[in-house]
């Protein structure tokens, strides 16, 4: 099995969205995931905060890293749901990639590929 | 007192003289409780007020670790340890003796007696109020100076002059302004020739704008941060990790300031007339004058900083409360509460402004607006004490005012640069490791290794081209200590160089 069914679906998005994230991936059949706190640089403009009066710019943004493995379903359909989810309309909504997964192992039990996710 | 009542006893027979004799002993054990309940109620109250003032300590260490960013957070705090630490030691060992010796040798009519002024080493009735009382307002200079210099001072450098200044600048100005005598008293030198004496009830001027101006020099002569001004010299802010931290060291700091200020009214007891006397009136100024004091600073910070701005900075709100402390702390017993409240007023006012000035203008990295807050509020609060009196105003009392803050502000510059530039000779000033290693997006590599050394060698040591090879060896670089230090002897420049890093 070496090229498998596998994928990882990889969504930065805004930390604010991540409960509906989390929730339509319940919805979509896949609930494992992993979270990150993130932050990184994309269309969003750069903020300007004050510090004793003083402005400076802030380009690197706090985003969530939402790391999905899906092997049954369809990632495209994890993908979608997560874009829904994750929508305002504003730049800084963030990105999602899906990306073949060669192998996967569950340390638990040993099994291994599409049973293993 | 007793011999007044004796006296007015008609005799009139035995029974009179012996009733005579016991209202006289009656008298006197009264007089002696009295005395006794005075001392133990002020000594206690000046303990309380000791340890308030310490818990000023834990206010400053939180105020400046939020101030600076998170990887120097230990750097900070260890200094503000050791400034505590290590300054109890040295103003026990060494700085109250030089207290006392300050203000012999500026009075008229006291000869220097070295065994008078540290006869407090071996006197127990003399460690709460004399010692402890002190030490508590020694550390609070000391511990100022930190937070204009964080971020880039070396430890030991920084301990080096946290050393001088216990022991020996504050102790000097504290003899001159305090304790009955010295240069700025009414007995001293110049007070007798201006004819009052320097009002700074607690501090401000003796306590906060020395470790003010001492923290200004001391943050210019370590100079800025790497980073704080671009190459045009603009300022460009580094924030600190914590805003949370910051406000509450302020907190802290104004709860320890109560100490300060309402506990330099020490006596809260006295006996007047052979009878206790509360001495409520003198307390409720000064712990009203206080009040008003900060609570006028933070709110002319906030609006000062609104409208220049857009918003109200919570930092230099904070900055405007300790401001509006500081320009108070030595006008409290001495003016009236609207006199507190606009000495407050203006402290807290000029803090944002004079900050702006010191970054822009004077080009210092006074990274916790130590200059603004304890310097120059300060000393507009002292030097107004008259304006404000509830004696009425004096153009006297003015000028001394005036004559003994050029006074504590030029000794002050001068042995600050002094113990700095000392510190400079026997060790590298700047800390580099603390400084150089930080990215735009304020997240910090930690290095822990030592740094390799410039191969232009340490700037001002040198003052023509060194020869690179002698004898066809390369020359070993770096100022003599350091070849001293890699085992190289005076004149000897070849031979096995030693690597940076390497132990013997």
């Amino acid at each position: 099995m070496t090229e498998s069914d596998i994928e990882l679906v990889i969504a930065v998005i805004r930390p604010d969205k991540l409960s509906e994230a989390k929730q339509a991936l319940a919805e979509v059949g896949a609930p494992s995931l992993t979270v990150s706190d993130v932050s990184g640089r994309g269309s969003q403009p750069a903020m300007t905060e004050q510090w004793r009066g003083e402005e400076y710019t802030v380009d690197l943004h706090q985003k969530v890293k939402i790391e999905i493995v899906v092997a049954d379903i369809d990632a495209e359909e994890v993908a979608e749901a997560l874009s829904d989810a994750a929508h305002t309309g504003e730049p800084g909504d963030g990105k999602i990639f899906v990306v073949p997964v060669s192998e996967a192992y569950q340390i638990r039990t040993g099994e291994t590929g599409i049973d293993a996710v | 007192m007793s011999s007044d009542v004796t006296d007015s006893m008609p005799e009139r027979g035995v029974i009179s003289s012996i009733s005579g004799r016991i209202l006289q002993e009656l008298h006197s054990s009264v007089n002696y409780v009295s005395a006794a309940i005075v001392s133990g109620v002020n000594t206690v109250w000046t303990l309380v007020v000791c340890f308030l003032i310490f818990f000023m300590q834990p206010g400053f260490a939180l105020l400046e670790a939020g101030q600076v960013r998170a990887k120097n957070v230990a750097n900070v705090l260890m200094k503000n340890l050791m400034d505590w630490g290590m300054g109890v030691l040295v103003f026990f060992v060494l700085g109250l003796g030089i207290y006392g010796l300050a203000g012999q040798l500026t009075t008229s009519g006291l000869a220097l007696d070295v065994g008078a002024a540290f006869s407090y080493i071996n006197d127990p009735s003399a460690w709460i109020g004399s010692y402890l009382f002190s030490a508590v307002f020694a550390m609070t200079a000391a511990t100022i100076v930190s937070g204009a210099v964080a971020e880039r001072i070396k430890f030991k450098a920084y301990i080096f002059y946290s050393i001088g200044l216990t022991a020996f600048i504050y102790p000097v100005i504290a003899g001159f302004a305090w304790g009955g005598n010295g240069l700025l008293s009414s007995a001293g030198f110049l007070g007798q020739a201006i004819g009052v004496g320097f009002q700074d009830f607690a501090g401000a001027t003796v306590v906060h704008m020395l470790g003010g101006i001492a923290g200004l020099v001391g943050a210019y002569m370590v100079g800025p941060r790497k980073g704080r001004y671009d190459a045009e010299g603009n300022s460009q802010p580094i924030p600190g990790h914590s805003i949370t931290l910051a406000v509450l060291g302020t907190f802290i700091l104004a709860f320890g300031w109560y100490g300060f200020n309402v506990g330099t009214q020490a006596a809260v007891l006295s006996v007047s007339e052979g009878t206790l006397a509360f001495n409520g009136a003198a307390l409720g100024r000064v712990a009203l004058n206080t009040t008003l004091g900060m609570g006028g600073g933070a709110v002319a910070a906030a609006l000062v900083t609104g409208w220049s701005d857009g918003k109200p900075d919570p930092l230099f709100t904070a900055s405007g409360l300790l401001a509006g402390l500081v320009a108070v702390t030595g006008a409290v017993p001495h003016v009236t509460w609207y006199g507190g409240l606009i000495l407050g007023i203006i402290g807290g006012a000029q803090a944002p402004i004079v900050f702006r000035w010191v970054t822009d203008t004077l080009k210092v990295d006074d990274v916790a607006a130590v200059f603004p807050v304890h310097g120059s509020a300060g000393a507009i609060g002292t030097l107004l004490i008259p304006v404000f009196a509830v004696d009425g105003f004096s153009a006297t009392q003015l000028l001394m005012q005036a004559v003994s803050i050029a006074v504590i502000a030029v000794w002050t510059i001068v042995t600050t640069m002094l113990v700095f530039k000392l510190a400079d000779v026997t060790q590298h000033r700047r800390h580099r490791r603390l400084d150089d290693r930080h990215d735009d997006a304020g997240v910090q590599a930690r290095r822990r290794h030592r740094r390799a050394p410039s191969r232009r060698g340490r700037r001002g040591h040198r003052a023509r081209p060194q020869r690179t090879r002698v004898h066809g060896v390369p020359r070993v670089r770096g100022h003599r200590r350091r070849r001293r230090r890699h085992g190289h002897q005076r004149g000897q420049c070849y031979g096995y160089r030693r690597q940076w890093g390497e132990r013997r």
